[in-house]
């Protein structure tokens, strides 16, 4: 609060006056009264209180701190020299704007993806708790995936835990007023709204009674953002029904504003019990088979329980319940390798205070990554204030060197150019503030639309400013370090007898320069390899030809249907839209393309002997002409026909297969595959009695990176297994937009409650898919030529400034018959070897950030030699170049005016 | 300077000024007039430390501030004691009383072989 006298600091001085010449003025009227002349009385009345100034300064003491006192004139003659030189603050509080707010956008991702922890009771008792080793079972969903008779289990163990949730994602077709829509939604324990500690807003949530299928009508949860802007936030939603994939479940309440589910990247509108998980995946039926899973199961510690202990309090019990498991009728029957690598599983807990999110298992590295490259840039930029720190002490060592002189200590001067740098981060922090949040809708505008605007946002909080001030502050005090160090050091008498200048500056600023050029080697080596790994990905494409192909996807079983029914809807379909004018090709496949999934599985192959795969592969079913409407190349055998669509009366299953070039080149080792009998399923039971009858080109299945073992097996018409639905794949005559009119027309036609899941062009799926690997090299590209940009200002600053301390020099070689060009030569020598030192402390750092994004990188090593040679190559000649225009300079001095000059 | 006059204690010239003012409201001089009365007769008090005391009691709230016409007729800065300061002042007599008793103990005990 002393703070605010500063403010009114010109008052209280009037005051004080006042206050003062009144106790004298009273003084000495009073001596007189006693006899004491005029003069006397007035020397008298000044020497009793000892000193005005003195006392005034006691008072000012007694405002305000004097360390504080100080300081603040120091910020104010800084503010003011500032405003004096416009263009120099620009150029420093910009370079350190674009840095932190660089820094503070990225940080941003990093906290909302990786650190936030969930709002809910003490996230840090949370642990995830995942089976580490062979689970012998089938599963789908994306990691750590438990099944559901597990949960129950664990939830006994209340010596452990106070609670165990257990959660999947899906998509279901939800209808709550309008047109049937899909939605987002988490289907739950009844126990996870009681674990997490998360309330209603209004009515209830779900809880442990909600896990015994219902006697009348299920209960659904919505979330509250779902509710506000999807039912206006109607406050009689409480009792109302919905239809979750055309079945009827009744809203029992809406949860807690601040909670939007355990996985950040995806929020649900709504949140279901387990036990309706049939209807929320129409045709599951494993609930309660503990061979399936699909679910990730999270527990709430007792308090003081570490992970550790718990997971080795639970291993006794889960050894047992292994034993027992394999007893169980039903357990397949499997390899003795296989039991002993089921027999050694075990139970692994981690602390998960952010929940579980397949988002950040996506994103998390490319997000470290960029916050390295922005720390860089943050480093390069607060080199880029030290140097312009430095080149301005030089330019204000006369002010200095008075002020040494008249007896200021060095600490004083320090403190001096402390407060420049304070005043400088400052005004960059805020600057970076502002530009923050921009920078951040820029980058959450590359992800996925519908990813980006449910779960992340751009908004500056409390955390995130914070984050920003300790930023400038660094970068403030790491700015001014080495001009404050510097004038500290500076002896009185040597500065004083130095003509213009000083010696030290320059070799400081040399030192600042060739740093600059090592970092920003460094981030124009990652653009250039980030930017080599997305080209070549597009270069290479999915394998098949994207252009005119369009994409759609349609989900019968979740809008009601039987799945005889659903399988003749995706057949008529299916015809309708070949038939279309607007289309040349069409083909369904169960489970669309490049979207990072598949449907896997181990394989038995029949020859003349009987192998498994060694791994899974990437299955898929499809209709005839697939391959030809992707445009692949079928290099032996035949597509599928309509023999083998119609489904069979003695097998159930598809009676054919069509398998890759990667499959056969794997398994097959030069022999035929055509005629092979193979079979999903690697266990003793597996039985082969499917014909491999062709084989296909490899294409991309789950996305641009991978090359792996496909099989295709035909999609049948009527049969069973058209269990997911539809992704439809058509060739399209003219403009996509013409055929999508079409195509929703179709469907529309076929069923005017049936959503289209999706519908896009295939090239931006492919787009899609490339989402990580594009933010990167965009933004190190960005980050790449920024700080490139720095440094070659700094560069020919030090430049300028070296040929206009050498410029007396020169003029009397010049004088003397040097020529221009060994002038040039002088100065250009200087560059050479800062660029030289900078190349030389860079290179070993690539080498180090190489292993960081490996991971991320693809056709390219991150010591590609021609990469970094030819980078190197080209920043050396772009900085000799920045450096020629001021060497130039020097060789053209007039010898006459350099010396008059001085 | 008769020898029975030493400087005043540290510390202690803020109770002083909070006693003279629990009296009733005085400007400045006036604080520094009672000052030097009892100063004359027993302890000696620079009068330029008044001020910065006046203003660090008024900095804690234990005194308030007003320009009001003086005794003679000229606007002055009169300070008068706040609820806090009183208390304050309670706090400090109290403290002092129990220092000086444990003091006047202690000697009391070395003078009793």
């Amino acid at each position: 609060m002393k703070l605010l006298n500063w403010f009114r600091r010109d008052r209280l001085e009037h005051g004080l006056d006042r206050e003062l010449q009144y106790h004298l003025d009273r003084r000495i009227s009073d001596l007189m009264e006693e006899g004491l002349p005029e003069s006397e009385a007035r020397r008298r009345a000044r020497l009793e209180i000892g000193g005005l100034e003195q006392v005034r300064e006691e008072v000012r003491d007694v405002w305000l701190t004097r360390w504080l006192r100080d300081f603040l004139y120091d910020l104010r003659f800084s503010a003011r020299s500032f405003l004096r030189s416009p263009s120099f603050t620009a150029a420093t509080v910009l370079s350190l704007g674009i840095g932190i707010g660089a820094t503070t956008a990225i940080y941003s991702l990093v906290d909302q993806v990786i650190l936030h922890a969930l709002p809910v009771r003490d996230p840090e008792r949370l642990v995830l708790i995942d089976w580490k080793g062979e689970p012998v079972a089938t599963g789908f969903g994306s990691w750590n995936l438990m099944s559901y008779p597990i949960c129950r289990d664990l939830q006994r163990h209340d010596q452990v835990f106070d609670g165990v949730l257990c959660r999947a994602s899906t998509t279901v077709t939800l209808s709550t007023d309008g047109a049937p829509e899909p939605t987002a939604a988490e289907i739950v324990s009844g126990t996870y709204f009681n674990v997490l500690g998360v309330g209603a807003v209004l009515g209830r949530v779900l809880g442990p009674n909600d896990d015994q299928p219902p006697a009348e009508s299920a209960a659904v949860v919505l979330a509250y953002d779902f509710w506000r802007t999807r039912l206006a936030g109607d406050p009689t939603i409480v009792g109302r029904k919905v239809l979750v994939n055309q079945f009827p479940m009744t809203v029992v309440g809406v949860a807690a504003p601040t909670f939007r589910g355990i996985d950040v990247g995806e929020v649900p509108a709504l949140w279901m019990p387990a036990s309706m998980s049939a209807h929320a995946l129409p045709g599951f039926t494993n609930l309660l088979d503990r061979r399936t899973r699909w679910m990730q199961v999270l527990g709430r510690l007792k308090q003081d329980v570490t992970p550790a202990q718990a997971q080795a309090a639970l291993q006794p019990w889960f050894k047992a319940m292994l034993v027992e498991d394999m007893g169980l009728p039903g357990f397949p029957r499997i390899t003795a390798q296989r039991r002993q690598l089921f027999l050694a599983s075990r139970l692994e807990l981690t602390a998960a205070p952010q929940g579980h999110s397949s988002l950040r298992r996506r994103l998390s590295q490319p997000l470290w990554v960029l916050f390295a490259a922005t720390a860089v840039l943050l480093g390069l930029a607060c080199l880029n204030v030290a140097g312009l720190f430095v080149a301005r002490g030089s330019a204000r060592d006369r002010e200095i060197r008075t002020r040494l002189a008249l007896g200021a200590s060095r600490g004083r001067i320090g403190r001096q150019l402390l407060a420049d740098s304070v005043l400088v981060a400052l005004a960059g922090g805020l600057c970076g503030v502002a530009l923050a949040p921009l920078a951040m809708g820029a980058l959450i505008a590359f992800l996925p639309r519908d990813t980006a605007a449910t779960a992340l946002h751009s908004n500056v909080d409390v955390r995130l400013l914070a984050f920003a001030f300790l930023v400038a502050v660094a970068a403030g005090l790491l700015s001014g370090l080495a001009p404050a160090l510097q004038a500290g050091r500076r002896s009185l008498a040597s500065s004083l007898r130095e003509r213009t200048g000083s010696g030290g500056g320059v070799r400081l600023r040399k030192v600042i320069v060739a740093a600059q050029i090592a970092l920003s080697l460094v981030l124009v080596i990652g653009a250039v390899l980030f930017a080599r790994t997305l080209t070549g990905l597009l270069a290479k494409g999915p394998g098949f030809d994207t252009t005119s192909l369009i994409s759609f996807g349609i989900e019968p079983r979740r809008s009601g249907y039987a799945p005889l029914a659903a399988s003749r809807l995706v057949f008529r379909i299916h015809d309708q839209v070949r038939a279309a004018p607007t289309t040349s090709a069409s083909a369904v496949a169960r489970y669309p393309l490049l979207t990072g999934g598949s449907w896997n599985n181990q394989m038995t192959i029949q020859t003349d002997r009987r192998i498994a795969t060694d791994r899974e592969a990437n299955l898929n079913a499809v209709t005839p002409g697939f391959f030809s409407t992707l445009g692949t190349r079928i290099v032996a055998g035949r597509d599928f026909d309509e023999r083998d669509t119609h489904a069979g009366a003695g097998q159930a299953g598809p009676r054919t297969a069509i398998v890759n070039e990667a499959f056969v080149s794997r398994y097959f080792a030069g022999r035929n595959p055509l005629g092979a009998l193979i079979c999903v399923g690697s266990g003793p039971d597996a039985q082969p009695n499917i014909e491999v009858v062709g084989v296909v080109a490899t294409f991309s299945y789950r996305g641009l990176r991978e090359e792996s073992e496909q099989a295709f097996f035909p999609m049948l018409d009527g049969g069973e297994g058209v269990d997911v639905g539809g992704a439809f794949y058509v060739k399209v005559r003219g403009t996509p937009e013409e055929a999508a009119q079409s195509i929703r027309s179709i469907v529309h036609d076929a069923d005017p409650a049936l959503p289209i899941t999706y519908f896009r062009t295939v090239n931006e799926q492919v787009s899609r898919s490339l989402n990580t690997e594009r933010i990167l090299a965009t933004l190190s590209g960005g980050f790449g030529a920024l700080a490139l940009l720095l440094s070659l200002v700094g560069l020919s600053g030090v430049m300028s400034f070296v040929v206009s301390q050498r410029t007396r020099e020169i003029g009397i070689r010049i004088a003397l018959g040097a020529r221009g060009s060994s002038a040039v030569w002088l100065v250009l020598r200087d560059a050479v070897a800062m660029i030289a030192a900078g190349t030389a402390v860079a290179l070993p750092c690539v080498w180090a950030f190489g292993r960081l994004v490996e991971s991320q990188l693809f056709g390219v090593t991150p010591t590609d030699p021609a990469t970094i040679a030819a980078t190197t190559l080209v920043l050396t000649a772009v900085a000799l170049g920045a450096a020629l225009v001021p060497a130039y300079g020097a060789s053209t001095v007039n010898p006459v005016d350099a010396l008059r000059a001085e | 300077m008769p020898p029975s006059r030493f400087p005043i204690p540290q510390g202690t010239l803020d109770m002083l000024v909070l006693q003279i003012l629990s009296v009733g409201p005085a400007h400045g001089y006036a604080v520094a007039q009672r000052l030097e009365q009892i100063s004359r007769a027993v302890v000696q008090v620079n009068q330029g430390s008044l001020y910065p005391a006046l203003h660090r009691l008024e900095q804690k709230g234990w005194l308030r501030a007003e320009w009001k016409a003086s005794e003679t007729g000229r606007d002055a800065k009169i300070y008068s004691l706040t609820r806090a300061g009183r208390r304050q002042l309670a706090v400090e007599k109290d403290s002092w009383a129990r220092l000086a008793g444990a003091v006047r103990l202690i000697f009391n005990e070395g003078s009793q072989p």
